[in-house]
């Protein structure tokens, strides 16, 4: 059998794939090999990431939460009422998994990382903060970002003028109309690329929505006291 | 007087040594279980790799040689080195008379800096919303539909990408790279394949944006159902330049390899069900000659040989029937767990249930059972059977 095929490879006539390549093939084919990969707001590298947004960790732990496991369509209604919007869509829901890292130091806590995914203009939006144990943010970035202003968005002084802020500084800041109430810290936030309002609203959004679910679910909801609903 | 049948009788012998019967029915019920399990996988697996080969909508897929499928390339180089074939070459297999319909494809790929924190890859696969949707219609739409106009600045999502990129019906994409912008018209279910994670546009917007007028990276073929698909294979294999993938050498190189696996498993179920049957004969054997004087009594009270071995060979019987019963309840119990198990050892798994166990399956594994059963109590009962009343019942007094 295997002279036979060899012959029929010589003969430059036909081409008859092994076994490997068959398999190779299947996995292809029939699905083992999506381009892109299942979704949820991981650190694309975790180990790489948290050593950058906490240099001083030795550590870290993964926590998986939903909505839906933690309190279900009344925990929902909750949150949408401290964001100010209710969820969105087919991929903004209750059961959306979020995964949240607790930076260690030694046996010491020293922070979170949380990520969440956010409608743009022309794509999705992945919104990491890096919080202190008091909810400050202390870094800020896309870690994807689908945009015509891509560049001006990513761009370190854009990410920077979110430092220091809190939940209790977003509350005043309406993600519908996309004001401040009074003017505040979020209003003094510029955007980097005026033609692209909408982008930088789910910027924000995307923000206070990260802020409000790790306030509830890692932080003990210490700013709800803020929260003027 | 209460008459006492000779189930009840057989029933209750077995509970006068409940620990031994209980360990020689466990003995039979894993016997089963591997047994349902091993049957349920053999057809659960090929039954979920014909779906998934269905699903596809075409058995052969014709690419460009020097690139055995557009997404391997896509891998290993980066996203470049695409192959390419001119599209007469569609129109050319379109005629064969095998044929039912083909599908051309231009698969396309942009380095997208904005994906993640090193930027990733985009793919793009460019199809014929004439054949496309017409071959593959097992394709579900969670949302819209598909683009209808060759050239149209539209875009069908699978759903793991719209997920990712949040996209609805009606948004709007803008393809990287080319900052080119298409309308969202569909977004599809999921289907656990690599249509999950594809941007479907039309095939002459993908040759346009991407500058590749007139070329293919693949074409999807549908063999008519009376047509010979061996010789079909032999006469594509002759066309110059291309590569054939077939998915009925696919198919069948992987149930040769799962097959192996399964003689090797099938083994270890046979010396699993051959220990079953000696620990049923054991037990059996056990209870037969510490019941020596009862049987004598019996005999001697007017009991036939026949009689008692109706009543040793039925204990045996409810033994492995009993077995049988729990075992194939705790394959049907834990089918989801055997399901994820060897999912996670095999290097490819289609993406249906990979164990399916019917009535059928449940009902022959109780015959085989069974049929141990009657098997393993042959020997057991002729003993009994033959025993002398006066035999017994003077060794019982020597003892």
């Amino acid at each position: 059998m295997r002279n036979k095929n060899r012959s029929k490879l010589d003969r430059g006539r036909t081409f008859r794939p092994g076994s490997a390549f068959l398999l190779a093939a299947a996995g292809l084919i029939l699905g083992a090999a999506a381009l892109y990969a299942a979704v949820g707001c991981d650190l694309n590298d975790p180990d790489r990431d948290v050593k950058r947004l906490f240099p001083e960790s030795t550590g870290y732990k993964t926590l998986y939460v939903s909505i839906t496991k933690r309190g279900g369509e009344e925990l929902l209604g909750k949150i949408e009422a401290r964001l100010g919007d209710t969820f969105k869509g087919l991929f903004e829901t209750a059961d959306v998994p979020y995964t949240m890292y607790e930076i260690y130091k030694g046996a010491d806590l020293v922070g979170y990382i949380h990520g969440v995914n956010q409608k743009g203009t022309y794509g999705g939006l992945q919104v990491f903060l890096a919080l202190d144990l008091r909810g400050v943010i202390r870094g800020f970035y896309f870690q994807k970002l689908t945009s015509r202003a891509a560049k001006a968005f990513r761009d370190p002084a854009f990410g920077s003028q979110f430092l220091g802020l809190s939940l209790e500084d977003f509350y005043r800041y309406d993600v519908v109309t996309g004001k401040e109430d009074p003017a505040g810290p979020v209003s003094r936030i510029k955007n980097s690329d005026p033609a692209f309002e909408q982008d930088f609203r789910a910027a924000l959004r995307a923000t206070k929505k990260n802020l409000v679910l790790v306030d509830e679910f890692l932080l003990g909801n210490p700013h709800l006291k803020f929260f003027k609903g | 007087m209460k008459k006492i049948s000779i189930f009840e009788v057989a029933y209750k012998n077995l509970l006068r040594k409940k620990t031994r019967s209980l360990l020689t029915i466990l003995g039979i019920a894993m016997a089963a279980w591997v047994l349902v399990s091993l049957f349920g996988f053999n057809k659960g697996y090929e039954t979920s790799l014909n779906k998934d080969i269905d699903n596809l909508g075409f058995q052969m897929l014709v690419v460009a040689k020097g690139c055995p499928y557009e997404a391997a390339t896509l891998m290993l180089k980066g996203g470049t080195g695409l192959k390419y074939m001119k599209e007469e070459i569609a129109s050319a297999v379109a005629a064969e008379p095998e044929v039912e319909g083909v599908t051309a494809m231009l698969m396309q790929v942009v380095f997208d800096p904005n994906k993640g924190e090193s930027g990733g890859i985009s793919a793009f696969l460019g199809v014929d919303p004439a054949s496309f949707p017409r071959l593959k219609s097992a394709l579900p739409f969670k949302s819209g539909g598909w683009f209808r106009e060759p050239e149209a600045a539209e875009a069908v999502f699978g759903y793991e990408v719209a997920e990712l990129e949040q996209r609805e019906v009606g948004d709007l994409y803008l393809i990287p790279e080319k900052e080119v912008e298409v309308k969202v018209v569909g977004i599809l279910e999921r289907t656990g394949t690599q249509d999950d994670g594809t941007i479907f546009l039309p095939i002459r917007t993908v040759q346009r944006v991407f500058a590749v007028p007139g070329e293919l990276t693949a074409i999807g073929i549908k063999v008519k159902k009376e047509a010979d698909i061996k010789a079909f294979e032999d006469k594509m294999y002759k066309l110059p330049d291309v590569q054939v993938v077939s998915l009925t050498q696919v198919k069948t190189t992987i149930m040769t390899l799962v097959s192996t696996a399964r003689v090797m498993v099938f083994s270890i179920a046979l010396i699993a069900i051959l220990i079953a049957m000696m620990g049923v004969i054991n037990t059996v054997l056990m209870s037969v000659m510490e019941r020596r004087q009862e049987i004598g009594i019996l005999k001697s009270m007017g009991a036939m040989a026949l009689d008692v071995f109706k009543l040793v060979w039925l204990e045996t019987i409810i033994l492995c029937v009993g077995g049988g019963l729990i075992g194939t309840a705790l394959a049907l119990l834990t089918a989801r767990l055997t399901d994820l198990l060897v999912r996670n050892l095999l290097p490819y798994s289609p993406s249906g249930g990979l164990v399916a166990i019917d009535v059928k399956l449940v009902l022959m594994t109780l015959g085989v059972v069974t049929a141990i059963g009657l098997a393993s109590g042959i020997y057991p009962s002729w003993k009994a059977a033959r025993m002398r009343p006066l035999d017994t019942i003077r060794s019982e007094g020597e003892s």
